[in-house]
């Protein structure tokens, strides 16, 4: 069926992002040089629907003030979470605004338009709820389902061994029936998850359509994972349009400022008000968000750099995320992975990633930082001192 | 002040583009609302009140109000208390004739008198009225509905945009002087209103209409001529503004979401205008503009404290310059001489006083700029040059956004004015760029990590608040109190601080807050540092809004805390604290925010 309006959920933080989600939810990081929720409003506006509702809690004025109350002339409609009480929860906000079918999609994870032209389509009047299953290895680690002849017949969330290889992509079609459903669902100590309605809903034999697509899906769940959706995005040219192309896979803003002794080279993207200073050398694989300032000599591989940062001269880096405001003093080393990087008590070993320097940290002159470091927002490291390891927020670290 | 919307339409949906138009028109005035319709007859609907009111009225009614032409008004009193009688639109005694009016008709008594000496009566208490009544008496000659219109605006003085609609005709004609009015056109239908963002949401090509020229709207097109009836092609320009722009998109209000825009306003605002390579500031508008010798400024409300931070900013660069306030600059002009440069600040671009400052000066051969918000306005088209703040529109009565960027834009202009080519000019200059460059994401902080939401908990109830700063933060702190009045009601005043012993000290007690603003560590900083400790001496609790550098949280009893930037940048953060602190006390005592009692947006009366 014809699906013409969507529910994006997009009040959660992303907790294992974090130190970059301190100021901004998981939708608000960059994927390339837009925010992951731009990409997939992008998706969404590509296949057609006409009517947008954000479902907006943790640092929503990020939101709103990126989006206002309209994205490419479809008019949006916000929701307020005001306590992130689960997926489900927030899905509710939007109930008796919504009388048809309709789309809902996490805005944390970026699909394409095939996907969810795909799953509207296989959506008929009779099923209670569609979802869009992608094969992959990741299955384990999200929501896994088995599928019996396009029906749901299990539907698991983390599962704790590794047998399943279907997804649930996380973009569904659900009838208007879904609120009244939602509202029968068990709350776990008030927290109501979208997941645990699905489950009801394939247990008690309502029709739970499944369709798997070959569509690309991406999700980042910890920071390092921000590069590698990058250098995806570009490798489907996901990034960047004509306008600004200047020679293949070189992207960059007519407002951006790049002296004519610097070297672009692809895939890489500037965007508006950026200056790069004489000598600089940016990519392949560097994504550069606006106002930001890279100084003369700095040399960037594999690097995101969120807006209104500066970069030193000559710094040197490698497989780094930055933040927004960021300042790095001049001849900064961020050598680059592989790493071992422990997020609360779990160690993921062997990461690509030189370093996170989250927003609004200050990394004074001549600091080398060991690879798999991540700087916290606000943070302030004096000149010419070594960093390994994780500075918490609004930390000083002094030679 | 008043706002007016019409819209010629043969499909019909009339109603619904005139209430649309109202909502998108009501910081302009908000006492009283009302809409006609031409349709062979002329339905009126008109309320004293808020907008929601009049739309209660015409939802309950059981004619259409749906017609080819009509004409709507939302209210800000002059003449006559808001009332339902004294809400436009005015009629005849027939009923034949229906007219909205914003500005002001100086010789409506005399004509009044007469027309009652004609046995005429009036039915409110408006200068507006007579207009109807002088239409209906041309109509009763035999003049047609043009030369009816026309005939009756030779009799008026005064300053006036008029839109008037007849019975039997699909048409409405206007005219303006000294009161704002703009066209929009489209396919198969007209619009026209005081202000765009009333029918952005149909139209971005406008035709902005001079003083004196008469239009007639049909839905087969726009006619304009001039007083004299000769015929003028008219151009029509894209406005670049989009309708989304003027929507709440989430927040309660607009003054919220306007103070939570700065960032990307202030983007706007410096976008290709800051050159960090060759550091050097490039303004395209002023390209052809020579260094004065010596500034006056002219600005209202707000925009004069920015005009008095921006006459600092000339002064430290050794040319000489004055903030006036443009209502009293007209009652006494300051002498000036032929490189004199008069600069007028206006958000709208339409503030009366402001216009005719202007206009005093141009008589007497001054050169003028207008730094303005709206592309397009008189002051943009009247005066020598201009330059824009790029803000986007501001709904919000209270200014917020566009502050910020009239400081930024002064900013750029005394760079640009002032480039004599000496060597401590261009160093303070390429300290400024990356300052400027830094500034967004600054002031995202302050936005981030303001805790004015707590502190103002602690001040409820508190019998006065002011608000001291030196130098260029003399400036932040009269706009921190001027917002804090025009939104909270409470009373609140900005002062020097050094002046504060010199009179003001006199009313401060443990009763009386003290907002301090306070930046860096200099000799500035430790005289107002003194200040605050002149006020603690009489028990009065400190707000301080401070960088860090200085020890002034030692003396101060809550503090807000804005990043270390430019010392010509400082007050523009320190100002957004203000702003929130103002938002919240507002919010906290349930206050109308975006329509604070008694005021309106443009003020386009003097």
């Amino acid at each position: 069926m014809t699906i013409d309006t969507a529910v994006i959920l997009a009040a959660g933080e992303g907790t294992r992002l974090r130190p970059l989600t301190t100021h901004r939810p998981k939708p608000m990081l960059p994927a390339g040089n837009i925010p992951i929720l731009e990409h997939v409003l992008n998706s969404l506006v590509e296949a057609g629907i006409s009517e947008i509702h954000l479902v907006v809690g943790y640092q929503r004025v990020r939101v709103q003030n990126h989006f206002g109350s309209t994205y490419r002339n479809r008019p949006i409609t916000y929701h307020i979470q005001h306590t992130q009480l689960g997926s489900g929860h927030a899905l509710l906000q939007a109930n008796e605004t919504i009388e048809t079918d309709f789309l809902v999609l996490n805005g944390d994870q970026i699909v394409t338009e095939e996907m969810i032209e795909t799953v509207s389509s296989s959506h008929t009047a009779t099923d209670t709820a569609t979802l869009g299953v992608v094969e992959s290895e990741k299955a384990s680690q999200y929501g896994a389902v088995e599928l019996n002849d396009n029906r749901i017949t299990e539907f698991i969330e983390q599962p704790t061994d590794d047998e399943y290889r279907l997804l649930n992509a996380g973009v569904y079609v659900f009838g208007p029936s879904i609120f009244a459903a939602l509202e029968r669902t068990f709350q776990e100590q008030g927290r109501l998850s979208l997941p645990e309605t699905i489950r009801d809903l394939t247990t008690d034999e309502s029709a739970v359509r499944g369709v798997v697509t070959e569509s690309p899906w991406q999700d980042a769940t910890y920071p390092w994972d921000l590069l590698s959706v990058m250098q995806t995005l570009f490798d489907q040219n996901r990034i960047g349009d004509e306008t600004t192309e200047q020679s293949p896979g070189v992207f960059s803003d007519q407002t951006a400022t790049i002296h004519e002794d610097a070297t672009l080279r692809p895939p890489v993207i500037v965007s508006a008000d950026t200056v790069v200073g004489p000598q600089a050398v940016l990519g392949p694989g560097v994504a550069v968000g606006e106002n930001t300032t890279i100084g003369a000599g700095a040399v960037l591989t594999n690097v995101l750099v969120d807006s209104d940062t500066r970069v030193g001269q000559n710094a040197t880096l490698i497989d780094t995320v930055l933040g927004q405001g960021v300042h790095l003093g001049p001849g900064v080393i961020i050598a680059g992975g592989p790493a071992d990087i422990r997020i609360d008590t779990k160690v993921h070993e062997d990461c690509d990633l030189g370093g996170v320097i989250a927003d609004r940290a200050t990394v004074g002159g001549g600091v080398t930082v060991a690879s798999g470091s991540l700087v916290g927002s606000a943070a302030t490291i004096q000149s010419n001192a070594h960093i390994d390891g994780n500075i918490p927020n609004e930390a000083e670290v002094l030679r | 002040m008043c706002g007016i919307i019409g819209c010629v339409n043969p499909d019909g949906g009339t109603r619904e583009v005139l209430m649309n138009g109202l909502a998108n028109l009501d910081y302009r005035g908000y006492d009283s609302a009302g809409i006609a319709v031409a349709d062979g007859g002329i339905e009126v609907a008109k309320r004293e009140g808020e907008i929601d009111r009049l739309q209660k009225q015409v939802t309950a009614r059981s004619d259409t109000l749906d017609g080819p032409a009509g004409i709507g008004h939302t209210r800000w009193s002059t003449h006559g208390p808001p009332t339902d009688a004294n809400a436009h639109p005015h009629t005849d005694e027939t009923g034949d004739v229906a007219v909205v009016h914003n500005g002001i008709i100086e010789n409506y008594q005399s004509i009044r008198d007469e027309l009652e000496a004609d046995g005429v009566e009036f039915v409110s208490e408006t200068d507006t009225e007579v207009v109807p009544h002088l239409i209906s008496k041309f109509r009763d000659d035999g003049a047609d509905p043009q030369t009816a219109f026309r005939r009756a605006v030779e009799r008026i003085t005064g300053s006036y945009a008029l839109a008037v609609v007849f019975e039997d005709h699909d048409a409405i004609f206007a005219t303006r002087d000294g009161s704002p009015l703009v066209i929009g056109v489209d396919e198969d239908a007209a619009f026209l209103a005081s202000d765009v963002p009333a029918f952005l949401e149909y139209t971005r090509d406008v035709i902005y209409l001079e003083d004196g020229q008469f239009a007639t709207l049909r839905p087969s097109g726009v006619e304009v001529t001039e007083s004299d009836g000769t015929s003028v092609d008219p151009s029509v320009t894209t406005v670049e503004w989009s309708a989304d722009q003027t929507a709440k998109s989430g927040y309660n209000h607009f003054m919220a979401k306007e103070i939570h825009e700065q960032p990307a306003s202030l983007r706007q605002c410096l976008r290709g205008r800051v050159n960090e390579l060759s550091g050097s500031v490039s303004v395209e508008e002023l390209s052809d503009i020579d260094s004065p010798e010596s500034v006056q400024l002219v600005a209202c409300g707000t925009s004069y404290h920015a005009a008095l931070y921006v006459a600092r900013l000339f002064r430290a660069h050794g040319v000489p310059a004055q903030a006036h306030l443009a209502s009293e600059y007209v009652t006494a002009p300051a002498p000036f001489d032929s490189d004199s440069l008069l600069i007028g600040i206006t958000q709208s671009g339409e503030t009366a006083d402001t216009l005719s400052a202007l206009r005093e000066a141009q008589r007497r051969g001054a050169s003028t700029l207008a730094v303005t918000n709206v592309v397009g306005s008189t002051a943009a088209r009247e005066c020598d040059h201009v330059v824009y703040i790029r803000a986007g529109p501001e709904i919000g009565v209270a200014a917020t956004k566009t502050f910020s960027s009239q400081l930024a834009t002064g900013n750029l202009l005394v760079e640009k004015l002032c480039a004599s080519g000496t060597k401590r000019t261009s160093e303070s200059t390429r300290e400024l760029i990356p300052a400027l460059r830094d500034l967004p994401n600054q002031l995202q902080s302050v936005i981030d990590n303001s805790t004015a939401k707590s502190v103002v908990e602690e001040y409820l109830d508190y019998d006065a608040y002011f608000f001291i700063g030196r130098g260029l933060h003399r400036p932040v702190a009269l706009e921190g109190a001027l917002k804090f009045k025009e939104i909270t009601y409470e009373h609140a005043e900005g002062f020097a601080a050094g002046e504060l012993k010199h009179g003001p000290l006199a009313l401060v007690t443990q009763r009386t807050p003290i907002f301090a603003v306070v930046t860096g560590d200099g000799e500035r900083a430790q005289k107002t540092i003194s200040n605050i400790k002149e006020v603690q001496a009489r028990d009065a609790p400190v707000v301080a809004v401070t960088d860090g550098q200085s020890e002034v949280r030692r003396y101060a009893n809550h503090t807000l805390e804005i990043p270390q930037t430019h010392p010509r940048i400082a007050p523009v953060l320190a100002n957004t604290q203000l702003q929130l602190v103002a938002y919240h006390m507002a919010d906290r005592m349930n206050r109308s925010i975006d329509k604070p009692r008694n005021l309106a947006k443009s003020v386009t009366v003097e």
